[in-house]
């Protein structure tokens, strides 16, 4: 047996998660040293797959946004154009934005990308929306240039600057969804429909900022979305890879269970489950504040203001998900659509109230992954996944021996309301089942109460402040940055893949700075 | 356009100079309570995914004569989890240098977990069974993995009607299966034909008749291919001699014994043209592959910033090689499926066992492999995860 020589590490990131890959990434780049622990056996956290029978399934990718073509690249393939990763996967296109159902209004619309294109079947819907629809589109255009120069310039924007350049998204900037859409005096129909999204961010329409919305919806009509052929697993396993290239260590099934830090706070290393201790001064965290200043950092380390900032921030959304493989063709089922919304309302105040208790929520954002990528199972076969949230930790209350029951208690009511609303018989078809409730989001990712959207940016919390706090944020912890969905850029993939981005280039800037004594 | 909500433009832009005030201020005046310790739904996932448990072995009987039923508590805990009747658990031990381990079905029901109570029966077959049949007392310690596997009922996909086909010591998934249903936690209705040469084969007769004759929805057929017995079948389990018990086309049949048991089985029911769905079959161990002068070669295991270098056989494993070499591997189901040895491949061909290429795409793409199906054809170097 040799043993490779002991070695401290530049840099320690926790969790190979989305964020935590990327992170690792731009340690090596910039030539540092990096060591990627993970407590799983494999990279990805919620990006993933898993195999039952013949079917391997998607764990939570619905799609990619701000991605784009190889010609017009959104700003995530720019970015893994510049990690190294682009080339690695094959991509596929997804052909519609979405397909809305509410039971309330009986909607049923399926809504295109391409900005024109949306604007035009928005319309066909809702013949007095064009100029209101038109007027969203200029201004979503307007924050994502804004967003983009603030990128640019690492989040230390120039107010004048910014009022000069941007007035329409500084005016905007602090109001709802709903308060823009009512300033632009958007009829409730045409309001509806573009709301559909409100559940990828988890936040009803009046408490979730403008700007984050607006950010979301431009990226994926504009830019469109796309997948990875082998699921998310093809896009993680990429990622891994890419980290060996450049000479990182990634260490799976090694659980960092402390953080450990000197008398003055300054980190100093992390302890893992089985009391290995690997030295480091710099800790990329892709999990959440509220274990890392609850559990895992020191004691002695841990200030008041660590538990105040942490205490004041409220959980997101808890995961819930249905994975069916079933065993006739999409086309035989009569499922048309890649992606759908079902909702009980189109309010979507209502509708966040509903999702709070188990036996009320209805909701579900359902894929059926070949009307994407035909080939993703065997032929005479289609897969899919329905995903909903609990806007409370009303899943705490499922006891041991009751946990199966109700798992299939509400994939059961998953099945019957996209059977009532689509039309589509599917219960007999189902060759593969799986489920995951909020417990199997805890068991793997360990976020506390099975949360899968980190911190719910609303009101005070959402996005535009957070960016504008980045700096001052992490004042907080030296040493210590976030990465993943309880980052600044919260929950999603491509929003995570940027925290990584941003968390890893800024340690860069810490160890630069150390490294000039400053 | 001009975006405007309130009267004067200005007074908008005044509102988003407040976001970041507002925002130090709510963070500074969170409450200065502790931070949660725990969360019930976490407390639930380790309840339920302990992950490695330590246990005890506390009785021991012979059920037949080459087939020891072993029962098991939990030390480093009060109960095991609560699982699904018709999963496996792996145990581990140290057998001279060897660290290895095996998975087997568990034979208690679920409610039993609770109280803290785990039972297998292994059949004596080799090398770790062979151990746990002869040497292992009353007293002994062991690792043992969560119990895991996909073989078991499920409410939305399986017909209410559930046909069970057991060969020899492929009973025992069933016997957790029936006592849970006579523990009324199941929603199906059972017939089981459990097949062995000769009466005194049959473990678990007794009890299997006392599930019976309290449980409605259980119904048992023995099945003998070598011996005429009163009260059981003489022959194999055709699908002639399982439709004068039940009806098969409106059932989903769950089928654990050995591989040539499955074989007929298939060829039994072929006619009737059922739906793959129907069809659930119990993983089995990926063992040795027969070889008469396997090569000898060197395998280069990385883990975590350790390397070995350790003999590896053509005919053996990767998963065997490490055990043999006393390196704590990670492995559960040893049949390609599970997934937990997932490793990463660096350099060296390999053949991967028929029919258990259990990886996801990406794996073979990217070059990872799953050790326990995995078999060398030159020198080889991997890097494996510590298991704990």
């Amino acid at each position: 047996m040799a043993t490779k020589a002991k070695k401290a590490y530049d840099v320690v990131v926790i969790g190979a998660g989305n964020g935590g890959l990327v992170a690792a990434i731009r340690i090596l780049q910039a030539g540092y040293s990096c060591l990627l622990l993970e407590k799983h056996n494999l990279p990805g956290g919620f990006a993933t797959s898993f195999k039952r029978g013949r079917f391997e399934f998607e764990a939570s990718l619905h799609e990619l946004n701000d991605f784009g073509s190889p010609e017009e690249p959104g700003d995530v393939r720019k970015l893994f154009r510049e990690l190294g990763v682009e080339d690695k996967i094959d991509w596929v296109r997804i052909p519609e934005a979405y397909h809305l159902i509410t039971t309330d209004k009986k909607y049923d619309c399926v809504m295109p990308f391409g900005q024109q294109a949306f604007i035009e079947k928005m319309v066909e819907y809702c013949p007095e929306s064009r100029k209101s629809i038109t007027e969203f589109f200029e201004l979503c255009n307007e924050v994502r240039d804004a967003q983009t120069y603030s990128n640019s310039v690492n989040g230390n924007t120039d107010s004048a600057y910014m009022k000069k350049t941007f007035p329409n998204f500084v005016k905007a900037g602090s109001y709802s969804v709903n308060e823009v859409l009512d300033s632009l005096k958007m009829p409730q129909k045409a309001k509806d429909i573009l709301n559909a999204y409100w559940c990828y961010l988890g936040v009803d329409c009046d408490r979730m900022s403008f700007l984050h919305y607006g950010s979301m919806v431009i990226r994926y009509i504009t830019r469109d979305a796309w997948m990875p052929k082998m699921r998310s697993h093809e896009i993680s396993l990429a990622l891994d890879t890419r980290i060996r290239e450049l000479g990182g260590d990634i260490w799976y099934q090694s659980e960092a269970e402390k953080i450990l830090a000197d008398d003055n706070g300054k980190i100093r290393g992390v302890q893992l489950t089985d009391g290995k201790v690997i030295e480091t001064c710099h800790i990329i965290a892709n999990c959440s504040p509220h274990l890392v200043f609850g559990k895992m950092l020191e004691k002695k380390a841990v200030t008041e203001q660590m538990v105040r900032a942490t205490n004041s921030r409220k959980f997101a959304g808890r995961g819930f998900s249905l994975f069916l493989g079933l065993n006739r063709s999409a086309e035989e089922l009569g499922i048309t659509s890649h992606n759908y919304f079902i909702y009980d309302t189109a309010d979507t105040v209502k509708q966040y109230d509903l999702m709070k208790k188990v036996s009320t929520n209805h909701v579900q954002a359902t894929v059926c992954l070949n009307n994407a990528y035909p080939e993703c199972s065997p032929k005479g076969t289609c897969m899919m996944y329905f995903t909903t949230m609990f806007m409370s930790d009303d899943w705490g209350n499922v006891s041991e021996e009751d946990y199966f029951k109700m798992k299939d208690r509400v994939a059961e009511d998953m099945i019957r309301v996209f059977e009532r609303e689509t039309g589509c018989k599917i219960r007999d078809a189902i060759e593969e089942i799986c489920v995951a409730s909020p417990t199997t989001y805890a068991r793997y990712c360990g976020h506390p109460e099975g949360v899968i959207y980190g911190y719910e940016t609303a009101e005070w919390d959402s996005l535009m402040p957070r960016m504008m706090m980045m700096k001052e944020d992490a004042l907080m912890n030296p040493g210590l940055r976030f990465a993943g969905g309880y980052a600044m850029r919260s929950s999603g993939y491509s929003s995570a893949y940027i925290s990584g981005d941003l968390s890893g280039r800024q340690t860069v800037g810490d160890l630069k700075k150390e490294a000039q004594g400053v | 356009m001009k975006f405007k909500r309130q009267l004067f433009g200005f007074m908008d832009m005044l509102r988003f100079k407040k976001m970041v005030p507002t925002r130090r201020k709510m963070l500074a005046e969170g409450p200065n309570t502790p931070l949660p310790q725990e969360y019930r739904t976490n407390v639930l996932a380790k309840k339920l995914h302990p992950g490695y448990m330590q246990v005890e072995l506390t009785a021991a009987r012979f059920v037949t004569n080459t087939m020891r039923e072993l029962t098991f508590k939990r030390v480093d805990t009060e109960e095991f989890p609560f699982f699904r009747a018709g999963q496996y658990v792996s145990i581990q031990m140290k057998i001279g240098d060897s660290v290895v381990s095996r998975p087997y079905s568990i034979v208690s029901t679920p409610r039993q977990a609770l109280e803290n109570k785990l039972v297998l029966a292994v059949e004596n077959a080799g090398f770790v069974s062979g151990y746990l049949n002869e040497k292992a007392k009353i007293g002994d310690r062991f690792v043992m993995t969560e119990p895991s596997g996909e073989f078991h009922y499920e409410t939305l996909r399986d017909n209410h009607h559930i046909v069970c086909i057991a060969g020899g010591s492929g009973i025992t998934p069933f016997m957790s299966m029936a006592g849970s249903l006579a523990d009324g936690d199941e929603p199906y209705s059972m017939t089981l034909f459990y097949g062995a040469r000769t009466a005194a084969q049959l473990a678990y007769k007794a009890e299997l008749d006392a599930l019976t004759a309290r449980c409605k929805d259980l119904k048992v057929v023995y099945v003998l291919s070598d011996e005429e017995q009163a009260g059981c079948e003489k022959g194999f389990i055709s699908a002639e001699l399982m439709k004068k018990y039940t009806d098969l086309t409106d059932a989903t049949f769950f089928l654990c014994g050995p591989q040539a048991m499955y074989d007929f089985v298939d060829k039994e029911l072929a006619p009737l043209n059922l739906p793959k769905k129907a069809m659930r079959r119990d993983a089995t161990c990926c063992g040795d592959l027969p070889m008469e002068h396997p090569g000898a070669f060197k395998l280069t295991v990385h883990m975590r910033d350790e390397v070995y270098v350790l003999p590896a056989k053509e005919n053996e494993t990767l998963l065997t090689s490490m055990e043999r070499a006393g390196l704590n591997a990670p492995n559960k189901c040893r049949a390609g499926g599970c997934g937990f040895c997932h490793s990463k491949w660096l350099s060296g061909s390999y053949r991967v066992a028929d029919g258990r290429d259990g990886r996801r795409e990406a794996d073979r793409k990217f070059g990872f492999i799953h050790p326990c199906v995995t078999y060398p054809l030159q020198d080889m170097e991997i890097d494996v995860p510590v298991a704990y």
